[in-house]
């Protein structure tokens, strides 16, 4: 058949894209299908895309400045009480160093960039006419053929592939539809993100900030800035403005928030805080946006993520670890949209698309990172579902920073004796040994 | 029957924007279809598909704009016309009906269609510019068009206090409003067919001009821009229908005086 | 003496409010430029409107008397204002920006190798040219334009300025005009109820939006506007669902309108309509969802259901004119 293709990609997010870019550097004819009017109209993210990856997909993506807004060279973990803030304060030269570590992106723009960067290698790829990138059309349907994915349905019309790429983010209905993933995924393995972008003149930015050149700032918060619900805090500086937003626990929110108030009033709690207000101090609020997002409980990944025909990759597959030093979700997807298109390379060199090599993606997962860290840092993320982390943590810390910092002309107290004390006050020492230990196997 | 559509690739007035130093500087780099042209678009493939004929698309621009020929022959557009220029900041309507003018010298049909305007400077002008230029029958701010007879075209125009039908023999121009129609968005198997349509690539001086010939035409400059003065949100008013009633009327009366 | 030459537009018989801000505006300008403030107007009985335009200051008046001007069609109105142009040789030729200019002023520049300013919401005549300020991006932002021409064309929006009289005499030209052959043929012409005060140059207006469901919405509006002996405009999209007739669009692709008091019913108040609302002097929204963007740029919100408040406003509103 004339329009059969090697591999149908559905979303055009960081994982479908990344698959693209790989199966069009392999000579592969392919289709991408994004609902969106464009790659990353549809796209929210706080925006630090970790790891030097892109490198690989885009050599000396850095020389051209567009698609990312800073790269990160200053790291901070705060913990805020109502009155406090005690951070831990990290800045490198170290990051300096091309490939970034970590990139600070705005995906509307992003993904349409790396779009572009799929549409070059398509024109340079054995198939310029005949790969795609489609946008503005919805998949309704995987067409399944006695067990296998044989294509896709939208509206009226069929395309057929010998494989396709689930990368349809954290909606995951396709996903379902092939039987992949549970109906109901329960609430404690998803959050809801909120997010900001506050904009400011760009040298006020760059001044309040310390940014230099390209530099950018991550800070995450804990404590105060989720009000009680499990979750965190985040704010990245981009070229001229931040982002800044929350991403709490689906299941403590229903269970803490009373009717009346939203994911919006928290926000705003937050960005009360006169800590975060010192830092917003004059910006305007230029955008608003709310997603759903996975935890990076294991437990919500799909039973598999293969099957006949048929790959997840991304966030589809829920694979996203937030470990509280960073939310790795863009990272995630890229490695695995990458990878399961080296597999549609190898299955269509084999001629072989079946589950039995479709199983190598699996196998290539777990021997990277990816796997690896969802199981490595599972504690972590079990850890930081623990009450006290949102809780009393951030009260001891401030509560220790308040008296150690405290100059005051009355004879001063030991440190460990101030600790001992800001325990007592918020927590009991038991609790925070056995917390202690827990967060020290976990990282 | 052939309408040729001059399209205009626009940025997307709906992305946030900012001004820096007297500059505009838009957040993302969208670009899109101008939505008047769209409607242009929509309304020759209506019609060639109801009387026979094709629609072919012109459209000055960078290399970046091709996407939106692109978008117009995914529509239903036959075949693209690409006259590069890659910058054409500083440009204005004239420079742009002037080298029109020179593709069409060379390019006949029956139908020229523009949209009404661009979309983001609402200029409105090269329409009509392109019209004087050819020494072509026109009419501006279409909201509905037909065939009539086979070599004429109808305008039904949107005027200040009712809509005119006008009738342009062929061949003619026309400038379309958005209130024509919703132009259709392009289907997966119009967007696979459209990368196989022929897009013929243009240079200036393939068509008799240069750069700074077609620059020396131009008679009107931005300088610099600035944000609209912002009007203050007033007073939010909450209760039930008598309430909201008769605290507006009190306003109305007393404070703003209007009533 | 060089001179500013406006273009009147006329509606019933009467000298458009527009065209009459255009005139004063001009005038002030001719007076700091040290030129001769000129109008022309195309019309079967062009003389009638000299009196209006001399009473607001036009020193010379080109009629251009012709039983072609009764519809609008843009060949002879270009032909004329060429022919008009040619005679008079004005270094600045302004116009209202209505529907009727807006068809004739690209190929108007073209002719006569002027250069276009269209739709300005502000103009400055200057020793070497004209300034301007134009709302650009769906008017979100102005920008500053500046054009160098022998002769620079511009069209104003409604609106941008006051009418104010200031009687002379004036200097009255009648042009001898006769179309050359004219291959566009007037068909028909269609006028919409609806239209029964000018939209463009009402004091108060009622705008229906989506919020408007249906007839009976619709007659809520029309009594509020009675009530008010308001004109009706509307939104797109009650323009598109044939609620309302497109002569009442108000926006981008509409009207272009400034009165005293708006009242935008059942509209969400995108960037697309506030185009063409946002130089109201008083503006009402009604609406029931508190956060449509309508409310940032109204000066009283109604948070509500249109259907509950509109018959008890018109109510209160007959009440209060009838005492
Ligand atoms: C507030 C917030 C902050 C975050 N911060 C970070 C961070 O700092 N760092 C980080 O790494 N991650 C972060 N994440 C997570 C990250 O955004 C996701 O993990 C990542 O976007 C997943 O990429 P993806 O390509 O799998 O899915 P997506 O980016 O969601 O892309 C899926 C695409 O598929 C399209 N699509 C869906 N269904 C269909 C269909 N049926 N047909 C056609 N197209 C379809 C969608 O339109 C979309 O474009 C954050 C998330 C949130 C909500
Ligand atoms: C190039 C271009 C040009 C355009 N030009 C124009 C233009 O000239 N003019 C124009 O208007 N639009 C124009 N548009 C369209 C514009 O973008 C919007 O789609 C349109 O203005 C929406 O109209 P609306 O506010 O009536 O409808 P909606 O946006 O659907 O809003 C309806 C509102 O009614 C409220 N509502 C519903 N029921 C009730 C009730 N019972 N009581 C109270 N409130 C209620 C809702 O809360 C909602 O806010 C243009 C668009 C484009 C792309
Ligand atoms: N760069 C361009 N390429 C093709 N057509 C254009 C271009 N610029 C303007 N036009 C056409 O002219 C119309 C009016 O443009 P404007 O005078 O800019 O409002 C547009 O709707 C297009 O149809």
């Amino acid at each position: 058949m004339d329009d059969k293709f090697d591999c149908i990609i559905v979303g055009g997010g960081i994982a479908g894209l990344s698959a693209a870019l790989t199966l069009a550097r392999s000579n592969m004819k392919f289709l991408l299908v994004e609902r969106g009017e464009f790659s990353g109209a549809k796209n929210v993210s706080g925006g630090v895309l970790w790891g030097s990856r892109l490198a690989d997909l885009v050599p000396d993506y850095w020389q051209e400045e567009a698609g990312f807004e800073r790269y990160v060279r200053h790291r901070r973990l705060t913990f805020l009480d109502d009155q406090s803030a005690f951070s831990i304060d990290f800045k490198s030269d170290h990051f300096n160093e091309q490939p970034y570590k970590g990139l600070i992106v705005l995906r509307s723009k992003f993904d349409n960039w790396l779009a572009g960067k799929v549409e070059e290698a398509i024109a340079e790829s054995s198939y310029p006419e005949d790969s795609f990138i489609a946008t503005n059309i919805l998949v309704d349907t995987i067409i399944m053929e006695s067990g296998r994915a044989v294509g896709i349905r939208t509206g009226e019309e069929e395309f057929h592939a010998d494989v396709v790429i689930i990368a349809e983010g954290v909606n995951n209905l396709l996903t379902r539809q092939v039987g992949l993933q549970d109906n109901y995924v329960p609430a404690d393995y998803m959050a809801t993100g909120v997010k900001e972008i506050i904009r400011f003149d760009q040298n006020v930015l760059e001044d309040r900030f310390q940014l230099d050149g390209n530099s950018g700032l991550t800070n995450e918060f804990i404590g105060f800035a989720s009000d009680g619900v499990e979750g965190g805090g985040f704010l990245y500086t981009n070229k001229d403005s931040v982002s800044i937003g929350l991403v709490l626990n689906l299941k403590s929110m229903r269970e803490n928030l009373s009717q009346d108030r939203k994911v919006y009033d928290i926000l705003s709690h937050f960005k009360s805080h006169s800590a975060v207000k010192d830092m917003l101090r004059g910006g305007e609020v230029v955008e608003y946006s709310a997603h759903v997002v996975s935890t990076g409980d294991q437990r919500a990944l799909p039973r598999e993520l293969y099957t006949d025909g048929v790959l997840l990759a991304g966030e589809s597959a829920n694979l996203l670890l937030n470990s509280g030093k960073a939310i790795q979700g863009m990272d995630y997807a890229m490695e695995s949209g990458i990878l399961a298109a080296e597999t549609v390379a190898e299955a269509k060199a084999k001629g072989d698309f079946s589950k039995n090599t479709l199983k190598e993606y699996r196998k290539k997962l777990d021997d990277s990172y990816v796997m690896k860290d969802l199981r490595n840092f599972q504690s972590a993320v079990q850890f930081l579902h623990s009450h006290e982390m949102f809780t009393s943590v951030p009260k001891v810390v401030n509560e220790f920073g308040r008296s150690f910092f405290t100059v005051d002309n009355k004879p001063t107290p030991k440190t460990p004796a101030m600790l001992k004390d800001a325990v007592s006050k918020h927590s009991s020492l038991w609790n925070m040994i056995k917390l202690g230990i827990k967060g020290a196997r976990s990282l | 029957m052939k309408f040729i559509v001059c399209i205009k690739q626009v940025p997307d007035v709906y992305a946030p924007l900012q001004i820096k130093n007297g500059e505009l500087s838009m957040d993302t780099d969208r670009m899109v279809l101008n939505a008047y042209d769209a409607s242009a678009v929509e309304e020759a493939l209506v019609l060639t598909e109801q009387h026979g004929g094709e629609v072919e698309v012109v459209l000055i621009g960078p290399d970046k704009a091709k996407e939106t020929i692109r978008k117009a022959l995914a529509m239903g557009a036959s075949r693209g016309h690409h006259i590069h220029v890659e910058d054409s900041t500083g440009l204005d309507s004239a420079a742009f009906a002037e080298i029109l003018t020179a593709f069409f010298e060379k390019n006949s049909c029956d139908v020229i269609a523009t949209g009404k305007q661009s979309q983001d400077t609402d200029s409105g002008l090269a329409g009509g510019m392109l019209a004087a230029h050819l020494s072509l029958p026109y009419a501006a701010n279409a909201v509905g068009l037909h065939i009539d007879g086979g070599n004429t075209l109808v305008v039904k125009r949107q005027g200040d206090t009712g809509q005119e039908m006008i009738a342009l023999p062929f061949p003619c121009l026309v400038t379309c409003s958005n209130d024509m129609n919703n132009p259709r968005i392009p289907s997966l198997k119009g967007i696979m067919a459209s990368k196989k349509k022929p897009v013929e690539s243009l240079t200036l001086e393939d068509l008799g001009l240069t750069l700074d010939g077609v620059r020396e035409s131009v008679k009107t400059t931005t300088l610099s821009y600035r944000e609209m003065p912002a009007r203050e949100a007033g007073k939010k008013l909450e209760g039930d229908a008598e309430e909201l009633v008769s605290n507006l009327l009190n306003l109305l009366q007393n404070e703003a005086k209007v009533l | 003496m060089s001179s500013i030459l406006v273009y009147i537009s006329t509606n019933g018989g009467k000298v458009k409010r527009s065209s009459l801000e255009v005139l004063s505006h001009c005038r002030e300008q001719a007076g700091k430029n040290g030129l001769e403030l000129a109008a022309v107007v195309l019309d079967p009985r062009a003389e009638d409107y000299i009196d209006t335009l001399q009473s607001y200051g036009a020193k010379t008046i080109y009629t251009v008397s012709n039983p072609i001007f009764i519809n609008h069609l843009n060949a002879p109105v270009s032909q004329a204002l060429e022919q008009v142009i040619a005679q008079s040789k004005p270094r600045v030729f302004a116009c209202a920006s209505t529907e009727g200019t807006k068809d004739v002023l690209g190929a108007l520049a073209a002719r006569t190798g002027g250069a276009a300013l269209p739709d300005v919401a502000a103009f400055d005549v200057t020793a070497d040219g004209v300034s301007a300020l134009r709302p650009v991006m769906a008017a979100k932002i102005l920008s500053q334009n500046d054009a160098r021409a022998d002769l620079i064309l511009v069209s104003v929006r409604s609106g941008s300025y006051d009418a104010s009289p200031s009687p002379v005499v004036a200097g009255v030209v009648p042009v001898d005009f006769v179309p050359a052959d004219i291959s566009q043929v007037l068909r028909d012409v269609l006028s919409s109820a609806g239209d029964k005060i000018d939209l463009s140059e009402a004091n108060v207006v009622v705008a229906a939006g989506r919020g408007i469901k249906d007839e009976e919405g619709k007659q809520l509006v029309e009594e509020l506007a009675d009530a008010l002996g308001a004109a009706i405009g509307a939104s797109r999209a009650v323009v598109e669902n044939g609620l309302f007739p497109a002569t009442t669009q108000i926006g981008q692709t509409g009207k272009v309108v400034s009165p005293e008091l708006y009242f935008a019913v059942g509209i969400s108040g995108a960037v697309q309509h506030t185009a063409g609302m946002s130089n109201s002097k008083v503006i009402v929204a009604i609406n029931k969802d508190g956060d449509a963007p309508i409310f940032q740029m109204a000066s009283y919100g109604l948070v509500g259901d249109l259907y509950k408040i509109l018959p008890l406003l018109t109510a209160e509103i007959r009440a209060l004119k009838s005492a």
